[in-house]
């Protein structure tokens, strides 16, 4: 799961900077993280924007602590026991280890969810109306013509896809805005699989769809 | 509009902190920096040796664009890391734990909470000391890392997803050149930072201390949203330009 090619889309700035100020909600900061692990030049964006907070921290008018905050905190020291990077089980497909924490282990071992011949999914978490899933189709699979309620973002992970506004593939991130109608078809070669937070319900153009949506929770 | 307080805005920045302080434009300091940082890169890539030793005293300009006050920061992170020094540490604690209160204060953190969150992020500088490297980032910056986790994970319950280092592709890591003008980097994006348009500096000081989406940022504003966004385009632009980075 390399980024053997090189990646076209990216979040925006106003993403990458609640990713690093620590105020974007879990959801959009896994799909972000994800695509971190992909993207080497929104790694570097996120360390300046990183750096960024430092500045402004140290720009901050300090606000004093009590009198014996720094005899208290001095006193803790001696309990408190270096910290150590938690050792994770190595992924035997390179499912990115951000990743692996949600899923529970590797890609290639998800339990998938059938919704028609072409098409599965799995959801990994919801907050709220925020909603986490892993999409699947098979070369040639299209989602149907839908729109959102909200913000929908998208991360390819194997594969790829196309849509009205161009072609993703591994790492590419898509940021399709409420108003946004797309209908996106997978590639041909190997399956797609995207990494997929909607906020609000889809609303699916196709009767069936809009019948069938809800029962799948979508 | 409210100013929000604590604005980095100065008309003069001053250089170096011993006995003699000079008061320097921070848009000339920018400007000077830059082709400073420039002149660095490209020495130190000239096939002869004796001028590539010559870059790296280049290094010593770059560093005065900080303040005294936050190199000295990071040496006495460096000190803890080495030798569990309590004096230096007293000395971080007194400098950092009120900056991270008002951090917190300023996100909406009750007052006792932020207190006692204070500490607990001075706390874990102690114990990730190891783990500080100051050929990456700042001691400011590495605090406000770990004080903005400790905001999520006390406060919104929640954890944050972070791509593992370890976990890359060796060809995707960021050379070393990266690496080392990320140091003097941070330097030059501070004094940047001072030159941007008041606009732009109240959009990023909400997305740093508002605790809102961009849209509810643009509604305190009372702009659009594409006007948010673009101001963030244009800062991050200008940003990129003085780390020397493709705008």
């Amino acid at each position: 799961m390399s980024a053997s090619h090189d990646i076209h889309h990216h979040p925006d700035e106003a993403l990458l900077l609640a990713y690093a100020a620590g105020t974007a909600d879990e959801a959009t900061s896994l799909v972000v993280a994800t695509h971190m692990h992909f993207c080497v030049l929104c790694r570097m964006q996120g360390r300046t924007l990183e750096s960024l907070g430092g500045a402004m921290l140290d720009e901050l008018t300090p606000a004093p602590l009590a009198g014996d905050a720094l005899q208290n905190t001095l006193a803790r020291l001696d309990q408190v026991t270096p910290y150590e990077r938690p050792r994770r089980a190595a992924s035997r497909d390179g499912t990115p280890a951000v990743l692996r924490t949600y899923l529970g282990g590797d890609l290639r071992d998800v339990r998938w969810r059938r919704m028609g011949p072409r098409l599965s999914f799995v959801e990994l978490f919801r907050r709220r109306d925020v909603t986490v899933r892993l999409l699947r189709g098979v070369p040639g699979a299209d989602s149907g013509a839908h729109s959102h309620a909200g913000a929908e973002l998208t991360l390819v992970l194997k594969g790829g896809y196309t849509d009205v506004t161009g072609n993703y593939g591994p790492g590419d991130f898509q940021i399709a805005d409420a108003g946004l109608v797309h209908n996106t078809v997978a590639d041909p070669g190997e399956d797609c699989i995207n990494l997929s937070v909607t906020h609000g319900a889809l609303r699916f153009e196709k009767l069936l769809q809009k019948i069938a949506g809800p029962f799948f929770g979508f | 509009m409210r100013r929000p307080e604590g604005v980095i805005h100065g008309l003069f920045t001053p250089l170096g902190g011993g006995r003699i302080k000079l008061l320097i434009h921070p848009g000339l300091l920018c400007v000077i920096s830059a082709m400073v940082a420039h002149a660095q890169r490209v020495l130190s890539r000239f096939p002869v040796p004796a001028i590539r030793r010559t870059a790296k005293l280049l290094r010593f300009p770059l560093k005065m664009t900080r303040p005294a006050e936050a190199l000295e920061m990071d040496a006495l992170l460096v000190r803890v890391a080495q030798c569990q020094d309590r004096a230096a540490f007293a000395a971080l604690f007194a400098y950092f734990a009120p900056r991270v209160k008002a951090y917190l204060l300023r996100l909406g953190a009750p007052s006792a909470t932020a207190e006692d969150l204070a500490q607990e992020a001075l706390l874990n500088l102690w114990r990730k000391a190891h783990l500080f490297d100051p050929q990456k980032a700042s001691a400011a910056t590495w605090l406000f890392t770990i004080a903005r986790n400790l905001r999520i994970d006390a406060l919104r319950r929640e954890k944050r997803p972070e791509f593992d280092p370890q976990d890359l592709m060796p060809e995707a890591g960021p050379d070393a050149d990266a690496a080392i003008s990320q140091q003097d980097g941070e330097g030059r994006l501070r004094l940047a930072l001072k030159t941007l348009p008041p606009d732009q500096i109240a959009v990023i000081e909400l997305s740093y201390f508002a605790d809102k989406p961009h849209s509810e940022i643009a509604g305190e504003l009372d702009i659009p949203l594409g006007t948010v966004k673009s101001r963030l385009r244009l800062a991050m632009a200008r940003l990129k330009q003085a780390l020397g980075e493709m705008p």
